[in-house]
This record gives C-alpha cells, structure tokens and sequence, in this order.
C-alpha cells in the first residue's frame, strides 16, 4: 500500500466529513497537490449532493422564516445602521477636534492680535508723544567706533517721555546701558536698556514720582554687579532740558 | 446550453430509472411533486440571487428552510443551534452566491453542504458527544422515528420528492450499513466515534461506509445532476 492509497481510500470519508482533525488536514494539504483526487472528490461530493435531503424535514416555528429574511437582506443594512452611528460619533469627535483646533488657532489669533493691538498701541503712543512733544532733546554718542545717538522727545502735557537710542553696539555682558533722571534733587534712576546696534530702542516713561522736577537726563554703561541709585560708570551722554 | 438550464430540463424530463429506488406509490410523479420547483423559477433563482433580488432569497427560504432546519436539527438536537446554523447557510448564500460552485451541485445542495458543514463545525468545536452518547442510549427509538416515512400530506413540501428518493436509498442499505451511515453523515461522527459508540472495529466502520456510501451514489447517481 502505498502513501496515495490511503487518500484514495478515504476520499468518501473526507467528502462526507467523516475523518478526524488531523486527517482531514491531511487530505486538505494533499488536494492542492493532486489532480486526480480533486476530480474524484468533487465527482463524489456532486454524487452525494442530494443525501442532506435524507433527513426529515423539519417545520420552522412561527417566525423564523421572517427572522431568516430579515438578517440575511439587512445584515449588510446593519453593518451600515452600526455604521451610521458610528460615524455620526466620528463626525462628533472630528466637529470638536476640529473646534478645539479653532479654538486654539483662534487662542494664537487672538494672542497675535493683542500683541499686535499693544505694539501698534506702543507705537501710536510713541506717535503722540513725539507729535506732542513740546521739547526734543538729542545728543550724539560715539562709541568704540560706532556712531550712535539719544533723542529725547517731551511732552510736557502728559508729562510722559519717549526715548530713542539707536546706533550703540550691544552691552558687554558684564555691564549695562542705564537712563537716569537728572532732578532738582539729584539723579533718579530710570529704566535699563538693551541695545542692538542693527535697531534703534524705543522707550515711553513716566516722570519719576521721587526727586522733584526733572531738569535732565543721562545715559551710563554701569557695571551689572554694582548697582547703585547713583551712576558710576561712564556717562555716554548728558542732556539738559 | 448552460448547465443549469441543461440540468433543469433534465430535471423536467426525469423519470425513476429501474435501477434506482421509486417514489413512494401515493406520492406525486417527480415531474409535479417539485410544487413551485418550475424549470423557470429554479433558473431564475440563481439569477436573482446573483443580481441581488431580495424576492428570489424570499423564495429559497420558503423552499429550502424546512430541509436546512431538519438537517441542522438532526445533527446538533438544539433547535436554538439548528437555526443559527441555517442562518448562517442562507446570509453566505444571499451575500456570496459567487462562491457556488455548480459542479459541485447546484445551489440548494450547496445549501445543504454549507448548512452540514456548519452544523458538523459545531458539533467539533463544541464537543458535544458527550451528549450525543447520552442520545446514543436511546439511539432506537429514535432511529425509528428516523426512518419512519411521512405521511402523504408532507409531499405538498417542494423537494419532497428528492427527500423520498433518498430516503428509499436509505432504506435499501442493510442495517449494518445504515448505521455507521446514519451516524457519520447524519449526525456527525467521525469515524472512531462511530466505532466506538457501536463497539465495532475502527476498520470495520470504514469499510461498512465505505460499501453504504458506494450504494448510496449508485442510488442517487440518476439526480446528481439535479440542479437548483
């Protein structure tokens, strides 16, 4: 007997499903392999095609045939009904992703917005000073071969000053650029500056509220590690009102 | 002429050969008994289901379900199972009737195929023969009630003809054929199974198979062709 025998012995088995597991999986991996069994197999299985009608009949219960209707034509029908919810959520949760993603843009928008709002704020409150400024106060400065200035526009209505620096390299890092008041009682200090040679600085201020009327001002390079109220570094430019 | 034309006319000119087993004498001549089973309407059948007529799947289900149900009941004694398993059978049929292979039969035997196949599926995947021995106890009885044929009422059922055929091939089997036979393709043993619930060698069961399933397609051979 040799190895094919077996296949052909069992053909009707695997047809009717009669083998084991294994031999079942045995004659399925040989099929493929084996013309002559494939042909066979399926001459039985048309042969035997009609033996299911063997057993008895049975008598549906009520409603069955309309639950068999019903599942097979709306099976695919519910797949879709699942899959309208489910994009129903999906349009949800993308409508929302879609909204907070607005709502960041719109967060960034309006940010911008406001940081635009307050430079052009800045800038027109420059405008207004250097229009309405009553006294305009410049002084060159040159330094380490750069030549700079200062331009001190008043405004002696709002008592508000805008100060322009432009032209002066950037401080070192141990020291930096300090603006002073000159009042009647004595020098005031005001903001610090940080320059950059490519732009000129820009500077809106107050009168400072200590030191009485103001009579001037002067722009140092102090040393960083020593502050003090009064200036000891080296005055770079004096002005008097 | 297309084969299921060519089988469907073959069907209508079809006549009991001397060799195979005749109808019952009260039931109708196998040309009429199909009631509703027309050449037409078998042939269009297929047609429509393939170009997704919901009426014809309306159609197959009033004339296969009760054939599907008995098989699927016979096998796995759960009318709960027998009705998913047929289920299944007519949702494979309906979404794809592009895998009928009709030279393997024609569409209510590739019903028949799917739904034992099913049915054998779970018989093995649940490994219920436990409790198939329990019903091998009464094993009888209900072989009895098996064999018993129905009464002339039942032969208004569409393919009730093609049932009594192959029950009178049944029939005609010795009992000791018809045993494992029943066992095997009626309910879903396997081989060793079968010869251990009757107690007989392992190699007696597949020779006594192999004989009642050799008669079997000489008996049914005159309606292999037969296609729905």
């Amino acid at each position: 007997m040799n190895p094919h025998d077996w296949f052909v012995e069992h053909r009707v088995a695997f047809v009717v499903r009669n083998l084991e597991a294994a031999e079942e999986k045995s004659f399925q991996q040989h099929l493929p392999v084996c013309a002559e069994c494939r042909e066979e197999t399926t001459r039985l299985a048309r042969e035997l095609a009609w033996l299911p009608m063997g057993a008895e009949p049975a008598t549906p219960r009520p409603g069955f045939k309309r639950q068999l209707i019903e599942r097979a034509l709306h099976g695919r029908r519910r797949r879709w009904q699942w899959m309208v919810p489910a994009l129903a959520a999906a349009g949800v949760l993308l409508a929302l992703a879609v909204v907070a993603q607005e709502r960041g843009r719109a967060g960034r928008l309006l940010a911008e917005k406001t940081s635009l709002q307050n430079q052009l704020d800045a800038i027109r409150d420059t405008l207004v000073i250097i229009r309405n400024a009553n006294r305009v106060l410049q002084a060159d400065i040159r330094m380490d071969g750069h030549d700079g200035g200062i331009t001190i526009f008043a405004d002696e209505r709002t008592h508000r000053w805008n100060v322009v620096v432009h032209g002066l390299p950037a401080a070192q890092s141990n020291q930096v650029y300090q603006f002073w008041f000159i009042t009647a009682g004595g020098m005031v200090r005001g903001a610090q500056l940080h320059l950059d040679e490519t732009r000129p600085a820009f500077l809106t201020m107050g009168m400072p509220a200590e030191g009485g009327a103001v009579m001037g001002a002067a722009l140092t390079l102090e040393p960083m590690d020593r502050p003090s109220s009064q200036p000891q570094g080296k005055q770079l430019a004096h002005l008097m009102l | 002429m297309r084969p299921l034309a060519l089988a469907t006319a073959m069907m209508h000119r079809y006549r009991v050969p001397d060799h195979a087993p005749r109808p019952r004498p009260d039931s109708p001549a196998p040309a009429r008994v199909g009631h509703g089973l027309t050449a037409e309407r078998q042939s269009s059948l297929y047609r429509r289901l393939a170009a997704r007529d919901e009426q014809a799947l309306v159609e197959l289900i009033d004339l296969a379900t009760p054939w599907l149900l008995g098989v699927a009941q016979g096998m796995l004694s759960d009318q709960d199972e027998a009705e998913e398993v047929v289920q299944e059978a007519f949702t494979i049929v309906w979404n794809r009737i592009d895998l009928l292979d009709e030279q393997a039969g024609g569409l209510l035997p590739w019903l028949l195929r799917i739904t034992r196949n099913r049915a054998i599926d779970r018989l093995r995947a649940r490994r219920r023969q436990r409790q198939k021995a329990q019903r091998l106890e009464a094993y009888g009885a209900l072989g009895e009630s098996w064999t018993a044929p129905r009464e002339p009422d039942e032969s208004a059922q569409p393919g009730w003809h093609v049932h009594e055929m192959v029950h009178s091939a049944l029939k005609q089997l010795p009992e000791e054929q018809l045993a494992p036979v029943r066992l095997a393709y009626f309910e879903g043993y396997t081989q060793s199974e079968i010869a251990e619930r009757l107690g007989i060698p392992l190699g007696t069961v597949k020779t006594r198979l192999r004989l009642g399933f050799d008669k079997l397609r000489a008996a049914l051979a005159p309606i292999k062709d037969w296609v729905l």
